[in-house]
């Protein structure tokens, strides 16, 4: 695989690939990474000029402590493994994607900061991340005004040429995923844990090489699943989308309560919660703080949904920000 | 010069101090751990290709580089090697599936940097424990690349193997700085440019001469296997020392040993087929200790194997290419003064051959085939894929390698060895094949060539190889006018032809239903439900028995009364079982409904037993021999075959015409044992024997 330096440079300064966990140093964090990419942004450095360098120069040029420097040119000798690695994960059909590629999701950028994920593992089609589209979430568990509302707006979102975001679960994400692909539509799974494994599931994979289905996921493609890292990608779902639909809330606990009061605090997209008669007790909280009301059951057709997400939310429009370089 | 001295020392401490280096020998070893170079050393076996690794790795560790990473096909043969280097204090470790209990200790020692060496097998390199516990521990500091077998990696080498495409990404995306030595003891002009091309550029290539100054050949045409095996026994006595016989089959080598030791020579079969249940490294080992004198290999014998007193290898059948007999008759004469390689062919070579060739890569369909499986799973099991695709285990496993190394598929060991399906694309490379396939063609035709070539034969066989100066040997029995006779007495010749004839073949029952068959039931066959050992009266096809069996079966739709009597003299006076037969049967079809029948009354009438016709066929079945995998084999037998309600007791003889897979007797046995007969005892006609091929 061709990578261009820049993302090498990332590659082996930030992802886990081809190292130990018996070993003495880990990879940069995103609270490691940031402040040396806005370094190397005032010092008009590209990341791939500390390939090859040693403790010393990499000490003298970013004028940063020893041990720093030292850890970030042994993360740098790995070169020749990191590309087995990339070469075994290529042939299971993944692929990557850092801060310093061009089809890094703009989104992630404008909307995230400082907090974009430095590296993206994906399988299937790249250009769907952030293509105009409707974010789904919810608990595994649904009543059936739930299930309903989930294939409801796959179906739509297929329907009508939009991409449909989910976390790639099963419940709310695989009913509304399987009814936008379905349709006939694109879908993009922002995974929790093992991009290995999800694809290997006869479904999703077909869908992956069609091109129709994008899975990606910040962490390690064998990760297993923690609860962590569920949290962690919640805003990942969030902000690929142009609007999010709440299906089914706890209160005050799980992924969806903590990714919906984060996207409520954020402003990334208008959040809109299922509302029906014997709704979940966080859905009416969720409301109480600011979320729109999504109607059950939705009073038109497929195709009016995006229209109607539009109208209903016209009040609120984020603001683009000027993203960072990597 | 220096330097050359100091590792002329090491060599000393390694194999002598009377040695010195062989011509080429310092020129690659100061290439790669002085210039830090990318090199191809082309050197015959024997040459000491692995003294240039080791003394480069012992010069590059005391210069503080990073440990050698070794890459060989063959790592259970260098024990030797392994010991060699460490008299000059190179600590080698091998990481393979057979030491994963050392695995931890070896990464301890990686991270000490207390290994000097690591040999691997080119198919580690792409298993995840490798990736991420292994290299993690060497990467960035590799001293020395080194692949072994380097030939391996060209389509146009003599054995490509899908897992070199990775070794070259590989090297293709090392650090620059880091030396890289390729080794091979054949490749031709053809090949070296493919190595160059895929090393990268900065390749020097040092190429040595192939010719060996003892070795004198000779070839002799004797169309029928009596006439070779007369030949051997009138011709062995001659050699005082020990030799190799190489035979293209399993079968072939346990029939010329058979009949060698039958003469009274010290000779034993040597092969990888009987499910492996050859002790071979104790084979070689006697062979090494001249215990035993006389080999009778397949390839299985193969690269790597050193014995330097071989005096003669002679090849009963021949070999598919020029490189491939070069390779096999160069392990006589390493170390005495005159050897000889003789080739004997004969009729049934170009057969086998052809054989292969069809057989090297898997068809179109049963790619499309396996991937259609994978594709509607999570995972499958090799033996869940046979149970689904009809194509042989090894083809199988040759069609997963493939796709593998395609990214098309991909393997996982969560609680078993799983395959599955990747969203990568695949297409079959039908270019690819065809172009090895007539690579192998036009090596066989210029193997037909070199049979019957009147000048040297040495000349011919270093020009087919790109011998940097091919001259005439002098010593071959073309360059000298004389050599071994060349016709035998027919006395011998009729010895060797009954000797064919009463070859007892032995049919050992089936103990296991095929894995995936009865995903509900136990596997193994309960023992009173199993046939007794069972004989065939001739291999399909053989010189002997088996052409008279083709033609009855094909020709004249009937067997002939001299095969009754043959079948009547193996029962009676060799294989004598105990308790004889009381009752004969036979095994039905309905493509050849009188066939095996009538024959088996005949027998069973010069027996003096009864002949009850209990077993029929319930519906047709495809022909057994288009199935490929126990699996389907058995499944085609499953449900075909019924049986009267009441049968005869006592033990019977079940009569087949061609046995293939073995699942119709085995059925049949069970379905008989079940009804209440006594012992089963499967005879048949003649056993077919393609698919044991060149294991």
């Amino acid at each position: 695989m061709i990578l261009n330096p820049d993302s090498q440079a990332l590659l082996l300064l930030c992802s886990h690939l081809a190292l130990s966990s018996s070993l003495e140093y880990s990879p940069l964090s995103l609270r490691d990474w940031n402040p040396l990419a806005k370094k190397l942004q005032s010092l008009s450095i590209r990341p791939a000029t500390l390939l090859g360098l040693n403790t010393e120069e990499l000490k003298e040029l970013l004028g940063i402590p020893e041990e720093v420097s030292e850890r970030i040119a042994r993360l740098l000798q790995r070169s020749g493994s990191l590309a087995i690695e990339l070469e075994r994960l290529e042939s299971l059909g993944i692929h990557v994607l850092t801060r310093a590629d061009a089809d890094y999701p703009v989104r992630y950028k404008q909307r995230l900061k400082d907090a974009a994920p430095t590296i993206l593992f994906y399988a299937g089609e790249k250009a769907l991340l952030g293509q105009p589209g409707i974010a789904v979430v919810g608990s595994r568990h649904l009543e059936e005004a739930g299930q309903v509302c989930a294939e409801f707006v796959g179906s739509a979102c297929g329907l009508s040429g939009l991409v449909l975001y989910t976390g790639g679960a099963k419940g709310v994400d695989s009913l509304s995923m399987n009814a936008a692909l379905a349709a006939r539509g694109t879908a993009v799974g922002v995974l929790a844990d093992s991009l290995e494994k999800a694809i290997r599931d006869p479904q999703k994979r077909a869908a992956v090489s069609r091109g129709d289905l994008c899975l990606v996921t910040p962490y390690s493609p064998s990760a297993p699943f923690s609860v962590g890292a569920a949290m962690g990608r919640n805003k990942l779902i969030y902000t690929l989308a142009d609007f999010a639909i709440v299906v089914a809330s706890d209160v005050e606990k799980g992924g969806t309560w903590a990714g919906a009061t984060e996207a409520l605090k954020e402003k990334w997209v208008p959040v809109f919660v299922l509302d029906y008669p014997q709704m979940p007790e966080g859905n009416i909280l969720l409301i109480k703080k600011g979320a729109f009301k999504f109607p059950h059951p939705f009073p038109g057709s497929y195709h009016q949904l995006k229209t109607w997400l539009e109208s209903h939310s016209a009040d609120t429009e984020s603001e683009p920000l000027q993203p960072s370089l990597f | 010069m220096r330097i050359k001295d100091h590792t002329l020392q090491l060599l000393h401490q390694m194999i002598g101090q009377d040695k010195d280096f062989r011509p080429g020998q310092w020129e690659a070893i100061e290439a790669v751990a002085v210039k830090k170079q990318r090199a191809l050393v082309v050197q015959r076996t024997g040459w000491g290709k692995s003294l240039v690794y080791f003394l480069a790795t012992k010069l590059l560790r005391e210069q503080g580089s990073g440990p050698t990473v070794l890459i060989s096909p063959l790592l259970s043969l260098m024990r030797n090697q392994i010991e060699m280097a460490a008299k000059i204090g190179i600590r080698a470790f091998t990481i393979n599936s057979a030491n994963k209990e050392e695995w931890a200790a070896i990464e301890e020692t990686l991270a000490k940097d207390e290994c000097d060496l690591m040999l691997i097998s080119p198919e580690r390199l792409n298993s995840e424990h490798f990736i991420k516990k292994i290299l993690p521990q060497i990467s960035g500091r590799i001293g020395l690349f080194v692949v072994d077998e380097a030939h391996c990696i060209s389509d146009w080498g003599h054995d490509f193997r899908p897992d070199y495409r990775r070794i070259v990404r590989l090297v293709q995306m090392l650090p620059k700085g880091v030396p890289v030595l390729g080794t091979t003891a054949t490749a031709n002009d053809r090949v070296v440019k493919d190595v160059q091309a895929q090393f990268g550029p900065g390749l020097s290539v040092y190429r040595g001469r192939l010719a060996r100054e003892s070795l004198r050949l000779q070839n002799i045409r004797l169309s029928n296997q009596s006439e070779r095996l007369a030949w051997l026994a009138e011709n062995l006595p001659k050699f005082k020392g020990s030799g190799i016989i190489y035979c293209l089959t399993v079968a072939d080598t346990e029939r010329v040993a058979g009949w060698l030791k039958q003469k009274g020579f010290s000779a034993e079969a040597y092969h990888a087929g009987d499910d492996g249940n050859m002790d071979r490294p104790a084979l070689e080992q006697a062979f090494l200790n001249n215990e035993i004198k006389i080999l009778v290999a397949t390839i299985a014998l193969g690269m790597g194997f050193d014995k330097p007193d071989i005096e003669f290898v002679i090849h009963f059948q021949r070999p598919g290419s020029v490189v491939a007999y070069y390779q096999q008759v160069g392990r006589a004469g390493r170390a005495v003064e005159k050897s000889y390689g003789i080739l004997l062919s004969g009729a049934e070579d170009d057969e086998i051959q052809n054989y292969f060739i069809e057989s090297a890569f898997p068809s179109t369909q049963v790619f499309q085939d396996i991937l259609q499986e994978l594709e509607k799973s999570e995972g499958l099991s090799l033996y869940e894929i046979l149970a689904r695709v009809n194509t042989s285990k090894s083809m199988a496993e040759k069609a997963l390698k493939i796709l593998e190394v395609d990214g098309a598929v991909g393997q996982t060991f969560d609680k078993k060895a799983l395959y599955f399906r990747t969203p990568n694309l695949w297409v079959p490379e039908t270019d690819r094949i065809n172009r090895v396939l007539d690579l192998r063609r036009s090596e066989l035709a210029q193997m037909q060539t070199y049979v019957d070539h009147p000048d040297c034969l040495m000349k011919f066989l270093l020009e087919a190889l790109d011998d940097p100066n091919p001259v005439a040997c002098g010593r071959c029995a073309n360059c000298r006018g004389r050599g071994l006779p060349t016709s035998v007495s027919q006395e011998l010749v009729i010895e060797a032809e009954n000797f064919l004839k009463n070859d007892q073949i032995y049919l050992g029952p089936r103990k296991q239903w095929p894995v995936g068959l009865f995903p509900d039931q136990k596997r193994s066959i309960p023992l009173e439900y199993q046939n007794a050992v069972g004989r065939t009266l001739c291999d399909y096809g053989d010189a002997g028995w088996g052409k008279l069996v083709q033609s009855g079966k094909y020709q004249e739709g009937s067997f002939g009364d001299e095969l009754v009597k043959a079948s009547v003299h193996v029962i009676r006076n060799r294989w004598q079982p105990d308790p004889f037969p009381a009752w004969v049967t036979a095994i039905p079809s309905t493509r050849h409904p009188n066939l095996v029948p009538d024959f088996a009354l005949r027998l069973a009438e010069a027996l003096q037993i009864p002949f009850c016709p209990v077993l029929h066929r319930t519906k047709e079945a495809p022909e057994q021999k288009t199935m490929q995998n126990s699996a389907m084999q058995a499944r085609n037998v499953i449900g075909t075959i019924g049986i009267d309600e009441i049968i005869p007791h006592g033990p019977v003889l079940l009569v087949d015409d061609i046995i293939d897979s073995g699942w119709t007797l085995t059925m049949a046995g069970y379905l008989l044992r079940k009804n209440g007969s006594g012992l089963v005892y499967p005879f048949a006609l003649a056993r077919a024997t393609a698919r044991n091929g060149n294991t």
